[in-house]
């Protein structure tokens, strides 16, 4: 089961593997459109496999307002721990 | 019925999806690894792993389907190298095609586009002006005239095929900004440029339904572009509708050399170009086009064009791609919800 660290490991790596760069390249502040080059697509794919990892159904309609790598690992977090609880227990 | 639909996570091939299970139609969904099924998993279809570029995966998916939709061909996003581009659209249409000729599916619905046809002067275009060699002066035009002819070529040796040509698509689900990115930039006041031409554009629920019911078409060939309009007072009813800026106009020659530099600055880093170089083509030889033939024999009444745009429109606010309109007092409108 993926606790929190894991979780947000996982995001990194999705990403840098879209992003075709190394995770630790990979920092919480960094915006994903003008610091990483993430367009909308990438985002979606991002978003759309971490959420097939983490069996989790995220709303996209607020999606678009995710600024920073930061911003999509707490609205990652926030889908999470609302369908399965902090620890995953209710998976 | 089950219908395998190849591209179900795209703009055309989720509307499909919905206009499929609306009649009932069990469906399965192909989907490539980077494919993003965030959408499509909110709906109920079945879904393997399979890509153009395999055969034997392909005829796997087929399997106990009656009907298979190529929705998903390839779609050259620069029009920077007209070889590679070629080979590769052609490559994935001949491995739908034979996959589904092993199989023997019982209809193979083919989605292409009205950049396939020969420009007329004198009337409107219609299924039957296919030019005879390639087309020149844009990539996009002749990498799609292509893929049409390799299925043209299939369905000489059997393959019962239908070819649908849409015009430039609007409505939900364009969350890759295919033809409503211009709606998006122009509403955003963030569209570089624009060209002066023709432009026809279809509702995408229209399309979705003439695919549903080219199952049972006797026909062979159906244009799907029942909107033509100036692409400059297009840009006008947008910004008088929902707000934004028509940018400056340049000539043809300027539009081309802004749009091709772009895409060279963009496709290293795989990056979108705000007006594509096939958004140019498009626009330079747009034209009018007869959809008589879908509206007789699809029984298709096709959506007025302000109300795709409202729809479309609804969408990317729902999305966010653009914020919600504001009345005099500042306060948000509320969205339709789905």
């Amino acid at each position: 089961m993926l606790n929190l660290e894991d979780r947000r490991s996982r995001m990194i790596a999705v990403m840098a593997d879209i992003l075709e760069i190394e995770p630790r390249e990979i920092r919480g502040e960094q915006r994903l459109r003008e610091d990483l080059g993430m367009d909308s697509l990438g985002s979606l794919e991002l978003l759309s496999t971490i959420s097939e990892e983490l069996r989790i159904d995220l709303e996209m309609e607020n999606a678009m307002e995710i600024q920073t790598v930061d911003d999509a690992c707490a609205f990652v977090e926030k889908h999470y721990t609302e369908q399965h609880g902090a620890t995953g227990a209710q998976a | 019925m089950r219908a395998l639909v190849i591209g179900a996570t795209g703009f055309i091939g989720l509307n499909l999806v919905d206009a499929l299970l609306a009649e009932g139609i069990e469906v399965r969904a192909t989907r490539r690894p980077s494919s993003p099924t965030i959408f499509l998993r909110k709906r109920k279809v079945e879904m393997c792993d399979a890509s153009l570029e395999d055969v034997e995966q392909l005829k796997r998916a087929m399997e106990g389907c009656d009907v298979v939709y190529l929705a998903g061909g390839y779609y050259p996003r620069y029009s920077l190298d007209l070889k590679a581009a070629t080979a590769e659209g052609v490559s994935g249409v001949r491995n739908a095609c034979q996959a589904a000729r092993a199989v023997g599916v019982l209809r193979f619905i083919y989605t292409s586009s009205i950049a396939t046809l020969e420009r007329t002067t004198d009337r409107l275009a219609t299924e039957q002006d296919i030019p005879e060699t390639q087309p020149t002066g844009s990539v996009y035009r002749a990498v799609k005239w292509s893929m049409e002819r390799e299925l043209d070529s299939h369905a000489a040796r059997g393959l019962p095929a239908v070819t649908l040509l849409p015009g430039g698509c609007i409505g939900p689900w364009d969350l890759r900004l295919g033809t409503g990115g211009v709606l998006v930039q122009t509403v955003r006041g963030m569209l570089p440029f624009w060209v002066e031409g023709t432009v026809a554009l279809v509702d995408v629920t229209d399309v979705a339904r003439a695919h549903v019911r080219a199952l049972h078409a006797k026909g062979s060939r159906f244009c799907l572009a029942p909107h033509a309009a100036d692409f400059g007072e297009l840009l006008q009813l947008m910004v008088e509708r929902y707000g934004g800026k028509v940018p400056e106009r340049v000539d043809a020659e300027v539009a081309k050399r802004l749009a091709d530099e772009a895409e060279w600055e963009a496709a290293p880093r795989k990056g979108r170009v705000a007006f594509p170089r096939e958004l140019v083509d498009m626009i330079l030889t747009g034209q009018p086009v007869s959809c008589a033939l879908a509206e007789q024999e699809l029984a298709l009444r096709f959506t007025p064009l302000p109300e795709a745009l409202d729809r479309a429109h609804t969408f990317f606010t729902r999305f966010h791609y653009l914020s919600a309109p504001t009345d005099k007092e500042g306060q948000r409108h509320a969205q339709p919800g789905r």
